[in-house]
């Protein structure tokens, strides 16, 4: 239940690094400081995935995070989307070849919006974010929640 | 009793009591449907959450009361080094101990 349906816009996020070089987390960063502010649209990041409605993973996923990136997945009630932040996990991206490689995400993961960069600047992040927005709010409209 | 018991220092009534624990237990009860209900019953989804780590068996995690003196046996471990061997477990041993300290005590109080 729901207090207002005004709450329903509000998109909680809950960021995983799934061993990244953190270039991409420094920019996730950047977009949440006072001159992009995705906070007065109700955007934050929570610290747990039960509190979250969308997953967002930045890096390729190394062997250590696969089962962790998977347990985290499941964690988090529905409707739910997973927002993959640059290019190392839609790819490898500089790591593909590497020995240690069990991604790229979606091959763990459903994954539902990709935001393409290494990394990507925070304009690119909003504009996912708008895009899991909608797509949370198809979801929703569905009834998979 | 249901009466009011009023001394020096205040006042007791059961009945205002009650009505206290009521009132809490209807505000626990609204914050509680506020919460989230999209959780399934019965899936890592209402699983204690270790980031990302699957949650050790109880027994694993148990801190023992010996945990809080640790510093303790950590300063005096070359004591123990030593003490813990000749804990062996057989009677025996712990007689032949005693009897070596009784005459050691024995002796020293002869010879002295
Ligand atoms: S996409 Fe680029 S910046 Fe982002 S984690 Fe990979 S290498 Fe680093």
């Amino acid at each position: 239940m729901k207090m207002t349906t005004s709450l329903n816009r509000s998109l909680w996020v809950f960021h995983f690094n799934s061993g990244s070089c953190n270039g991409c987390d420094i920019e996730i960063v950047a977009t949440l400081t006072p001159r992009y502010d995705p906070e007065r649209f109700g955007v934050k990041l929570v610290g747990s995935p039960r509190h979250a409605d969308v997953l967002l993973v930045t890096g390729p996923v190394t062997n250590q995070m696969a089962d962790r990136l998977r347990l985290v997945y499941a964690q988090m009630p529905g409707p739910k989307l997973v927002m993959v932040v640059g290019t190392c996990g839609q790819s490898g991206g500089v790591f593909s070849t590497s020995y240690n490689l069990a991604g790229p995400i979606d091959q763990i993961i459903p994954v539902d919006v990709y935001v393409p960069g290494c990394a990507p600047r925070p304009e690119a992040i909003i504009q996912g974010v708008v895009t899991a927005i909608a797509k949370l709010e198809r979801l929703q409209g569905d009834g998979e929640a | 009793m249901i009466g009011t018991l009023t001394t020096g220092f205040g006042v007791w009534n059961p009945l205002v009591w009650l009505c206290v624990i009521a009132v809490a237990l209807l505000f626990s009860w609204i914050i509680w449907r506020c919460g989230e209900s999209d959780y399934d019953e019965d899936t890592e989804q209402t699983a204690s959450y270790l980031s990302g780590n699957a949650e050790p068996a109880k027994g694993a995690v148990h801190v023992r009361a010996g945990n809080m003196y640790w510093g303790f046996t950590a300063a005096l471990k070359s004591y123990y080094d030593k003490l813990i061997p000749l804990h062996s477990g057989i009677v025996n041993d712990y007689v032949s101990w005693f009897l070596i300290g009784v005459v050691v005590l024995f002796v020293a109080v002869i010879l002295l």
